[in-house]
């Protein structure tokens, strides 16, 4: 079989993810994934695939991408600055390059293939998660195929798809975020509860796809903990003050105190918080 | 039974101070007869987080706790013992035995001396938090973490021992170091590899390390 897609250049990151692995955090593995879960299944959607099929996640800018076939493909997530525009399903000539130039809105975008991309699998997942040594390493010159076997759609069903404005996201404007309160809420001060949501905070250079790291005002800090499962979408203040809300690649267990925790739509909408985005968020009853 | 329950997030929920016998029946009845909409749990020190598939099967989830057996300990699947060959020569060795004010052999003979057993996994893929150790190795961690620890560094942090599975940044004292694979990536591959041909240990499982030269 013919390769559908060549690495130019890997950019600020490049990586293979789908829907993550599921069933072995007891061991330390992490769920790992796409951080964008939302944009990824849309991705998938827009070419009839399972909406957890193995995508390309890049993250900013300065990924280049070589199409070696005619082909379908389908972008959602961030813009970032690529001829292909997010949300919708184009065709696309061999020889094209996808130049993913600049970052317009939003953090991670998401490349889709008919079928998903074809790629082993640990643990049950083709996510790369490469401090653990799971998934295939892209680099430059790396070929990749697309699954035939599980392509859904004809032509002429796709042609010019568009995600429906309910799939859509705006990765622009201001970012308030809703929160359940996390397992030791109750052992932060009132103050500390309070600011969370009534001061604004700042998604950190400190961000990438273990942990986002919140800057504001100081809060309180409960004691530590015995360490125990930690999710993601996660906040969990260290001795700093400053809350660290843990993704999908972050550790699966933790001693620090944990106040809050995000929706996993809210999870998605950070992950698209670019390095100085303003957020607020809110208490869910 | 009643336990103390408590949601996390939509679709998880930690059922929280349970005593170490509580939380092997929690885990028995988790792997025998799983509750309906089940994905994963994980443990934790005096916890087990179940996490479900949606927010109807976490609703639903109480019901089936409590209707899970009371079963002695000796019902309970078997742990296996694994006896991890040591060599002692890690770069805090003598900063504990300082520290505990005790020589070094005596804190080799110390820490081998003792029977651990698996109390939860995490930090890292097959990185064991294992109970055991003995008090007069109880140390608060490194004030300075380290920021490159080799994969087979057998090392103390607090209440517990524990042995780095993969390279990475750490603050636990370093006493030695083990050949035997604890996490195997490579064998790692496929749908649904096999958890004993990836991992060394499981919770649950007793461990003894033995020095050698």
């Amino acid at each position: 079989m013919r390769p559908l897609l060549e690495i130019i250049s890997k950019g600020v990151g490049l990586s293979i993810q789908d829907g993550g692995r599921a069933g072995w955090r007891r061991f330390g593995v992490p769920v790992g994934g796409a951080m964008d879960r939302h944009s990824m299944a849309v991705a998938n959607g827009l070419l009839g695939n399972r909406e957890d099929a193995p995508v390309l996640e890049l993250c900013r800018q300065g990924a280049k991408v070589l199409i070696l076939q005619d082909t379908w493909l389908a972008l959602a997530g961030a813009d970032l600055g690529c001829a292909l525009k997010p949300w919708r399903a184009s065709h696309v000539r061999a020889g094209t390059l996808l130049d993913f130039s600049g970052r317009q809105a939003g953090l991670f975008a998401y490349l889709a293939l008919p079928g998903g991309i074809q790629a082993d699998q640990w643990f049950g997942s083709a996510s790369a998660d490469p401090r653990n040594g799971l998934g295939v390493v892209l680099e430059k010159g790396v070929r990749l195929l697309a699954n035939q076997r599980a392509v859904s759609f004809s032509d002429d069903r796709i042609a010019g798809r568009i995600a429906i404005p309910d799939e859509r996201r705006v990765f622009e404007g201001l970012v308030q975020l809703p929160l359940f309160r996390g397992p030791q809420f109750a052992a932060f001060s009132e103050v500390a509860q309070n600011t969370l949501v009534e001061s604004e905070w700042t998604v950190s250079e400190r961000a990438d796809r273990t942990g986002f790291r919140l800057e504001g005002r100081e809060l309180e800090v409960p004691a530590s903990i015995a360490s125990e499962p930690v999710l993601p979408g996660s906040f969990q203040v260290t001795g700093s003050g400053q809350p660290i809300v843990t993704m999908v690649d972050g550790p699966t267990v933790g001693g620090y105190a944990k106040l809050a925790i995000l929706p996993e739509a809210a999870r998605d909408r950070l992950a698209q918080c670019v390095p100085g985005t303003q957020i607020s968020f809110r208490w869910l009853d | 039974m009643d336990f103390h329950l408590q949601s996390y997030g939509e679709r998880a929920v930690f059922i929280q101070k349970l005593s170490g016998r509580r939380q092997s029946c929690v885990l028995n009845a988790l792997k025998v007869s799983p509750p309906h909409g089940f994905v994963e749990y994980v443990v934790g020190y005096s916890n087990v987080l179940v996490i479900l598939d949606g927010v109807l099967s976490a609703k639903r989830f109480p019901e089936w706790l409590s209707a899970i057996p009371e079963v002695n300990q000796a019902d309970l699947l078997p742990t296996r013992l694994l006896e991890i060959p040591v060599k002692y020569s890690g770069a805090d060795l003598a900063a504990v035995a300082k520290m505990a004010q005790l020589s070094i052999d005596e804190v080799v003979a110390i820490h081998s001396g003792a029977d651990y057993r698996v109390r939860m996994m995490g930090f890292a893929p097959g990185f064991p938090y294992l109970d055991g150790l003995d008090s007069r190795l109880h140390f608060e961690r490194r004030a300075s973490p380290r920021n490159h620890i080799v994969p087979g560094s057998v090392a103390i942090g607090g209440r517990h021992a524990g042995i780095y599975s993969v390279a990475s940044p750490g603050g636990w004292h370093i006493l030695g170091h083990s050949e035997h694979p604890l996490f195997q990536p490579e064998m790692a591959k496929g749908p649904a590899p096999d958890e004993n041909a990836v991992f060394a240990l499981a919770p649950g499982d007793r461990v003894k390390f033995v020095a050698i030269n």
